[in-house]
């Protein structure tokens, strides 16, 4: 997480913008978004339906996968990737993408 | 006869095994290379005065960046050791220096929960530009241990990029203070050869 706030500023000079999606609560989040001086929204999805949507739901466990989703601004998925988010891997992909016209 | 084609047997296996090691050393391929004024030219990329060979390579690649750095077990008792590193991304993620080293000693060998204490803090040259120098110390008196810490925070392009160095030591043990000083000549020696990826984006 500390990598996409880094990255800010790059992402918005690619018209991107970052949240972050977890299954734990809205206070443990808070907490956590100060602990590492996060900026950019961090979503509470206690029922899970977005890891479900995504496809990040492992069976029988209370969290999420790691998977790194860009979705362009007709709302199709570009890329997904598993693990740790390779942040240059994205930044060239959200490059491509701004250039091409379909921003994220 | 038999015991001839034993021989001949267990001479080609040796050869075959000998080979295959040469193979794997030769196509094993280090990311540096020595310059001939002395300096290690890091990947094409950075390049720097090297410690004394008594100095081991640290390499750690982690989420896409290889860190680097040395390390060298110090004479004493555990945990007696000292290594230095350069970090293209310490912790934090501020791009001012001041905000930053805030940031990085929230995280700092946070794994072992020691109490710092900050000695010293100074502006500095580094990198070609300004830079922030802080020598910190951490205790663990359950423990029994102690560091000393040394962080150099620069500059590379609108990132901020570090160098730190920790020296490890029983509680009541001595630090030795020359192996800082081999730290300064590695960072006030550190050039960049190309502009970096977040440069050229």
């Amino acid at each position: 997480m500390e990598g996409h706030q880094r990255n800010l500023d790059l992402y918005d000079r690619f018209n991107a913008r970052v949240l972050g999606v977890s299954r734990d609560d809205v206070t443990t989040l808070k907490y956590w978004a100060k602990s590492l001086d996060l900026t950019f929204p961090l979503l509470s999805n206690i029922t899970a339906f977005l890891g479900a949507y995504f496809d990040i739901q492992p069976e029988g466990q209370p969290i999420f996968g790691r998977r790194t989703v860009i979705i362009d601004k007709k709302g199709v998925i570009r890329y997904v990737r598993d693990g740790s988010p390779d942040f240059k891997d994205i930044l060239l992909f959200l490059k491509k993408l701004n250039q091409e016209g379909g921003k994220p | 006869m038999k015991k001839k084609w034993f021989m001949v047997i267990w001479v080609v296996w040796v050869l075959a095994w000998l080979s295959g090691c040469a193979t794997v050393e030769t196509s094993k391929k280090v990311p540096y290379k020595l310059s001939p004024q002395g300096t290690v030219i890091w990947q094409d990329e950075f390049e720097f005065m090297p410690p004394p060979p008594d100095w081991k390579l640290l390499i750690v690649e982690e989420e896409g960046d290889i860190n680097f750095g040395f390390t060298r077990a110090d004479p004493g008792q555990f945990p007696s050791t000292t290594s230095f590193a350069y970090d293209e991304e310490p912790f934090g993620s501020s791009t001012k220096l001041e905000e930053r080293e805030r940031e990085f000693f929230k995280r700092f060998l946070f794994n072992a929960i020691l109490q710092f204490q900050v000695l010293e803090k100074r502006k500095t040259q580094v990198l070609g530009g300004e830079g922030l120098e802080v020598v910190a110390e951490g205790k663990d008196l359950v423990k029994g241990e102690k560091v000393r810490a040394k962080v150099v925070f620069g500059k590379r392009g609108e990132r901020i990029v570090g160098f730190y160095i920790t020296q490890w030591r029983p509680i009541n043990g001595t630090y030795e203070l020359s192996a800082f000083e081999i730290f300064d000549k590695f960072v006030h020696s550190f050039k960049f050869l190309k502009k970096s990826f977040y440069e050229t984006l």
